[in-house]
């Protein structure tokens, strides 16, 4: 399946809608400013998810992982290299780590961190569709990109949606990726609705 | 929702679950219902909030803890009543709910860790449920290891660089060996050279006069080539001693120029000088400030071809004597500039041969001028262009209320000057000479001889007392390091005589012992004078002349 370019311009507005809260949710926190660059969306199979992102998340990934339920279902994800998810951290609490590894307090904040940005999102297009969405308790994991993507693919995941971006502070930007494996039936619902967002909006 | 096994009964269930979270649970719990109010506040939160249950069930969150809404937190109740999840995270927030923590004085309040989930029934979001853990001792346990991590990662930089900059000053010492040897090596090469050719003794007179001629230029300028290792190495080990008096600026460079004349008349090199009149006396050490200038022009000199020019400038600026040696030599390139003090570290090294020398002139001349309080720099246009060295010394109040010392200083060398022409300055002088060595002690024969002293020689010490007891001399000359028994035993046994056997007898060492620490040890055990082989005639006569004068 592919997305025709109406839908990606909506698909990316409706993000970037969700980005511009995200980035002044993480704003208010910090005291900085912070932004989150404009999307780049792309509809993936999930088999050929671990492709199209290893050349950008090479080695070990920091991904946050939000299960989501109700009419429109499926896992959400941030994904983040490690030497990036050391980055933002040290950006966002204004400290310069040494340790050279991801500590307790830090994976709390990346938690933190991706569950205003995916909940930013599903609620964006929860709100879309009329659907009341509920979501897991975030979880933060380390691990392969191969090993993450594997457990991503299940007979109903057939489809992920993959937006890229960076979160920009302190004139620095650190590159990450949201994912969103979806069921084709979930997929359909999300692209009606799309369409008819687009419609309304002419 | 928990997961149960079909037909458990609810009711037990829920007493189970309620009984774990008021009692068991640790972490605090609490619930609200859709408006905020608490409607649960278990046992862990009574006991470190400080508020009991019955105080706060009923009431509002944000009316018990106002700091709620001035904080923003009260947003992610109401993100929890939409369906989110919220995670409060320690290092973001510090804390949800101010508690003390009396075991960590790091910290006024306890450090928590939030989640804030909402509370569903049926797709209905009907309250929030928020968990708040105790991480304090968590976070102090970060801090440290942070902390040490940093220390250790700072640790190895500085070791790192250690050993960047041990390497490098070896590499820039072996190079410097290797110069040091060949520079010894090229004077030598004359000197025996000529040597054989007088053994034969079928030179003719000319060639003998030429041969003479180059091992005395030969042979000094290897002991110039030694003075500066020693200064080298005394400043490297902090033992360069000064002696401070008032200096007269102008004839310390006056003879420094003496001291240069031969050589830039050779290069047929014009050598000029200027001086503002009337120029104040500085507190300084008069001979190392001679050796700055010195080694100034002679650089200066060394540096600049046939034909050139050299300028000496002596003028005040402020309160402070500015020199400045000028040539119209080779230049400096620019890359070149900041490293000309530093010691060891010749640019080119290709230059340095072919004009001869260690290079170490220079960065004795800044380690002296620092020395002085003062400063010294360098400038060039570039290559051909010439070089200027600028030394500036401060003026010291005291040596300038001294007056203008010029005249009288002139008088004293002029003086001194006399006194080594004068063949008659030791004139009916009985000396002692001691030394081990045949042709220094004949050379010092020679030499006092010919300022008309009587001279005695001997090759040992206890040769020598007998000496002493029989002829008591007007004065003794003697080596330190002799056979059996050295010059300080020497000295002992003349200075354990009662005065009218010659006990006060003057004496002078004579010795290649260079140290600073030597030259101590000398005048503490009893001589009068300290002279330093391998001596100039005149110098000695001068020496000789001063301590019989003094008795």
């Amino acid at each position: 399946m592919v997305l025709t370019e109406q839908q990606n311009d909506s698909i990316s507005e409706l993000i970037n809608i969700a980005f511009a809260r995200t980035g002044g949710a993480l704003s208010d926190l910090t005291g900085q400013r912070v932004l989150l660059s404009p999307p780049n969306v792309s509809m993936h199979k999930t088999t050929e998810l671990a492709a199209a992102l290893a050349q950008f998340i090479p080695g070990e990934v920091a991904s946050i992982h939000q299960v989501f339920a109700g009419p429109v279902a499926g896992d959400a994800l941030l994904l983040l290299n490690y030497a990036g998810a050391m980055e933002l951290t040290n950006l966002l609490v204004e400290e310069q780590t040494h340790t050279g590894y991801l500590d307790e307090s830090s994976r709390e904040v990346l938690t933190e961190v991706g569950n205003i940005l995916l909940n930013a999102c599903l609620g964006m297009f929860g709100n879309l569709l009329h659907v009341h969405v509920s979501f897991s308790v975030p979880r933060l994991h380390l691990e392969s990109l191969d090993h993450l993507i594997s457990e991503l693919i299940t007979d109903e995941h057939r489809y992920a949606l993959v937006v890229a971006t960076a979160f920009e502070l302190r004139d620095s930007r650190v590159s990450g990726f949201l994912v969103m494996a979806l069921s084709v039936a979930s997929l359909d619902r999300l692209l009606q609705e799309v369409d008819g967002w687009e419609g309304r909006q002419i | 929702m928990m997961t149960r096994m079909e037909g458990t009964n609810e009711s037990l269930l829920s007493a189970a679950v309620q009984d774990w979270m008021q009692h068991l649970a640790p972490q605090g719990i609490f619930l609200t219902d859709k408006s905020f109010n608490v409607v649960a506040w278990n046992g862990w939160l009574e006991e470190r909030s400080g508020r009991r249950a019955k105080d706060v069930l009923g009431r509002n969150l944000f009316e018990l803890y106002p700091d709620l809404i001035e904080r923003g937190l009260d947003n992610n109740y109401r993100e929890a009543m939409e369906g989110q999840v919220r995670i409060l995270s320690q290092r973001l927030h510090g804390y949800l709910l101010p508690m003390p923590s009396p075991e960590f004085k790091e910290y006024a309040e306890m450090q928590q860790s939030v989640r804030i989930s909402p509370l569903s029934r049926g797709g209905q979001v009907n309250g929030t449920l928020t968990i708040i853990d105790d991480v304090t001792e968590r976070v102090l346990r970060e801090t440290q290891l942070q902390l040490q991590l940093e220390v250790r990662s700072k640790l190895l930089a500085s070791e790192k660089a250690a050993r960047r900059e041990a390497e490098e000053a070896n590499r820039l010492k072996d190079e410097f060996l290797a110069t040091v040897s060949h520079e010894l090596r090229t004077p030598l090469t004359a000197i025996i050279g000529w040597t054989t050719l007088l053994r034969t003794g079928e030179l003719d007179q000319e060639k003998t006069n030429r041969a003479i001629e180059t091992i005395y230029r030969n042979a000094h300028s290897q002991v110039q080539l030694i003075s500066d290792l020693l200064d080298v190495s005394r400043v490297i080990s902090n033992k360069l001693s000064l002696t401070f008096s008032t200096v007269d600026v102008a004839l310390a460079i006056e003879a420094a120029l003496d001291g240069v004349r031969l050589e830039a008349e050779s290069k047929k090199i014009q050598l000029k000088s200027r001086y503002d009149p009337g120029f104040p006396l500085i507190t300084g050490d008069a001979e190392r400030l001679q050796q700055i200038i010195w080694n100034l022009l002679s650089n200066a000199i060394k540096f600049t071809p046939k034909g050139g020019t050299v300028d000496v400038d002596l003028k005040r600026v402020d309160s402070f004597a500015e020199i400045t040696v000028a040539d119209s030599g080779i230049g400096i390139e620019p890359e070149f500039l900041p490293f000309v003090f530093d010691r060891f570290r010749q640019a080119n090294s290709a230059t340095t041969r072919h004009h001869r020398g260690l290079g170490l002139g220079l960065s004795i001349v800044r380690e002296l001028t620092e020395l002085h309080d003062g400063t010294v720099s360098a400038s060039s246009e570039g290559k051909g262009k010439g070089a200027t060295f600028i030394v500036r010394l401060p003026i010291s109040g005291v040596a300038e209320s001294l007056g203008s010392g010029t005249a009288a200083k002139a008088g004293a060398v002029l003086e001194n000057l006399a006194r080594v022409v004068s063949p008659h300055v030791l004139r009916g002088v009985k000396v002692l000479i001691v030394d081990d060595e045949e042709d220094t002690r004949e050379f010092v024969r020679t030499v006092l001889e010919k300022s008309g002293a009587n001279a005695l020689t001997s090759y040992s010490a206890s040769d020598a007392f007998g000496i002493f007891e029989k002829h008591r001399p007007d004065l003794v000359v003697t080596d330190i390091g002799l056979p059996d028994e050295d010059g300080y035993s020497l000295i002992q046994r003349i200075r354990a005589l009662p005065r009218h056997k010659g006990g006060e007898t003057p004496a002078a060492a004579l010795t290649a012992y260079a140290r600073d620490e030597d030259r101590t040890r000398i005048l503490r055990s009893g001589f009068q004078a300290y002279i330093l082989k391998p001596v100039d005639p005149g110098d000695l006569v001068v020496t000789i002349a001063g301590i019989v004068k003094k008795v």
